[in-house]
């Protein structure tokens, strides 16, 4: 097989300004997450997630960020792969060399964080894409649109038993203009009886009913234990990796990476933590 | 002192290896690693126990790079800034038991025992370590003026003696600290400037082609070269690389 000449230089670069590009996103989910910790019934959530979901500019934005993970990925699988070859015969001795703390372990952290993203897709990606099942919501003024568009909904039976059930059993909470707690079934009603009436996952309860479970909380927190190691090696790496590197700002770029790594993880464990315990 | 060691014995590239074990007593704690294998051959001779074990070295102070080592999971062994003819016994403790194996990497195959063929490094120096200048009386020391801080560093990076400690630590195998520094003595100096982009092309399509691994950040190498040659001639290593590919075809100059 004749792959393609790509000098080992050449590959790292790659991986190291994606890998940059992949910081500075995680910086940007991290600050979205931490508006569930707000008690606004996903006001502030719900708006940003309407925004990700509909703005074209984020639609290339995710194309881009979904193949870029796949470039990251495949890139430091094939690098990992030749350098594995650079030394058929082992040592019989483990190394004691001195290194930079989660160098050694990128492949595998790595690795690990492929499939716990696995995991994070199915539970939320699917769910936007619409191939997997979730919680739904709607907001009332939408309902309200809708009926104006279809005046003939007003007498449907159907369409009154429906907004009834819905009223009855407490979904729409007082003061907020949503109706939440929709099943994928309740979503589909909506649909056929009030095209246009457009019902929306709800990432907000969801996120919120599942940081409920404990073993949900503790798995989610040990994917933050993977990340903390793969980032730690990954900021400062970036900057050698591109020559961004000396004396004189070694030792800043080594804290900022530090305090990167930290402000990430606290950021993210924080709202599983926090909604688990009910604050 | 006495220790136990476990040395790898091979009797040639293809020959299949194995550890052989060995005792030995009486060792001074002065005395260098090198110079306790000399004891320990002399007794395998006198003794008729085996044929001598084979280890490379020549000068014996630290400066030819010939003698590596890699001692009890460290390339050049327990000590840093040191060759292996310059690591002491007292660096180990009275009844230790050591492993002694050579360089392990694809591009630089076994010869014997503890002997590694490190023609690889010259290969890549060939490619491009080099200037033209050219010859004739010698020029006046004021024509090309040089700052202190680049020559000092240049020197530096001068300093490493090609001993291939940087690969036999590096995970992968890579020689990046190696061609990072023959690249910087190089082009930190006007001398090195008219070749610099042809040069790190050329040492790196090489140090690829010869099959060293590549460089994952890890600093292994920096840890163990006994000339402490620093990561940041790798980094520069990544900037000229960087300028090359994106400087212009010097065949349009
Ligand atoms: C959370 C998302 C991720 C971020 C922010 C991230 C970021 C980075 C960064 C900045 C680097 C340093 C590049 C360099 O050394 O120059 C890196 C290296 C690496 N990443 Fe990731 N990464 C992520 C996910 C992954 C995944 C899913 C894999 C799966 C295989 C992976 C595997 C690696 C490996 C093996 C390296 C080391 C490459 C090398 O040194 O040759 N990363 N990552
Ligand atoms: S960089 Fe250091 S470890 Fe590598 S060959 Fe040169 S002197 Fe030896
Ligand atoms: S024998 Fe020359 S450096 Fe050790």
């Amino acid at each position: 097989m004749n792959l393609p000449k790509i000098h080992s230089i050449t590959k790292k670069l790659f991986v190291a300004l994606v890998g940059g590009f992949l910081l500075l996103f995680l910086l940007f989910h991290m600050t979205a997450n931490l508006f569930i910790l707000r008690h606004d019934d996903g006001q502030w959530y719900s708006d940003f997630c309407h925004f990700m979901g509909t703005n074209w500019v984020v639609k290339i934005f995710e194309i881009g960020l979904l193949g870029f993970i796949a470039l990251h990925i495949l890139l430091t699988i094939w690098l990992a792969v030749t350098n594995r070859l650079a030394r058929p015969v082992r040592y019989h001795q483990p190394s004691r060399s001195k290194t930079h703390p989660g160098s050694k372990l990128m492949i595998w952290t790595g690795i690990l964080i492929f499939v716990c993203l696995g995991l994070h897709f199915y539970d939320f990606y699917m769910v936007k894409v619409g191939v997997v099942k979730g919680e739904y919501m709607v907001s009332v003024e939408n309902i309200g649109k809708a009926m104006q568009e279809q005046p003939n909904a007003m007498f449907d039976e159907e369409v009154i038993g429906f907004l009834d059930k819905i009223q009855k059993s407490g979904q729409l909470s007082m003061g907020s203009d949503m109706i939440h707690h929709l099943t994928y079934e309740d979503k589909e009603t909506l649909k056929r009886l009030l095209p246009g009436s457009d019902p929306e996952p709800d990432f907000y309860y969801m996120t919120r009913e599942k940081f409920s479970h404990l073993h949900i909380v503790i798995g989610y927190l040990i994917f933050f234990v993977i990340i903390f190691f793969h980032l730690m090696h990954a900021f400062p790496s970036a900057f050698q990796t591109l020559g961004l590197n000396n004396y004189k700002y070694n030792p800043i770029i080594e804290a900022l990476g530090k305090i990167y790594t930290w402000i990430i993880v606290l950021g993210f464990a924080a709202v599983p933590i926090l909604v688990y315990l009910g604050l | 002192m006495k220790f136990t060691l476990h040395i790898w014995r091979q009797e040639n590239a293809r020959a299949k290896g194995h550890f052989e074990t060995y005792e030995i007593d009486n060792i001074s704690a002065d005395c260098s690693f090198l110079e306790m294998l000399d004891q320990l051959n002399e007794k395998l001779i006198n003794d008729k126990i085996a044929h001598p074990v084979c280890f490379d070295n020549d000068c014996r102070e630290g400066i030819c790079g010939m003698c590596g080592l890699y001692i009890n999971g460290r390339p050049h062994g327990n000590d840093d800034g040191v060759t292996t003819c310059q690591l002491h016994m007292r660096h180990f403790h009275d009844g230790d038991e050591i492993w002694v194996e050579p360089w392990r990497a694809k591009a630089f195959p076994i010869i014997k025992d503890l002997v590694v063929d490190r023609t690889a490094f010259d290969k890549i120096i060939q490619a491009g370590g080099y200037i033209s200048a050219t010859t004739g009386g010698v020029p006046d020391a004021n024509n090309i003026l040089i700052p202190k801080h680049k020559a000092d560093q240049s020197m530096d990076a001068a300093a490493c003696i090609g001993c291939g400690a940087c690969v036999a630590a590096c995970k992968n195998a890579s020689a990046m600290l190696f061609v990072g520094a023959k690249v910087s003595h190089l082009a930190l100096l006007p001398q090195g400037k008219p070749e610099a982009a042809d040069r790190v092309k050329k040492m790196v399509c090489k140090m690829d082609e010869l099959g060293f691994g590549g460089c994952t950040n890890t600093y292994a190498c920096e840890a163990e070269c006994p000339k402490q040659i620093k990561r940041q001639n790798i980094a520069r290593l990544n900037r000229c690389w960087i300028a090359q590919a994106f400087g212009r075809d010097r065949r349009e100059d």
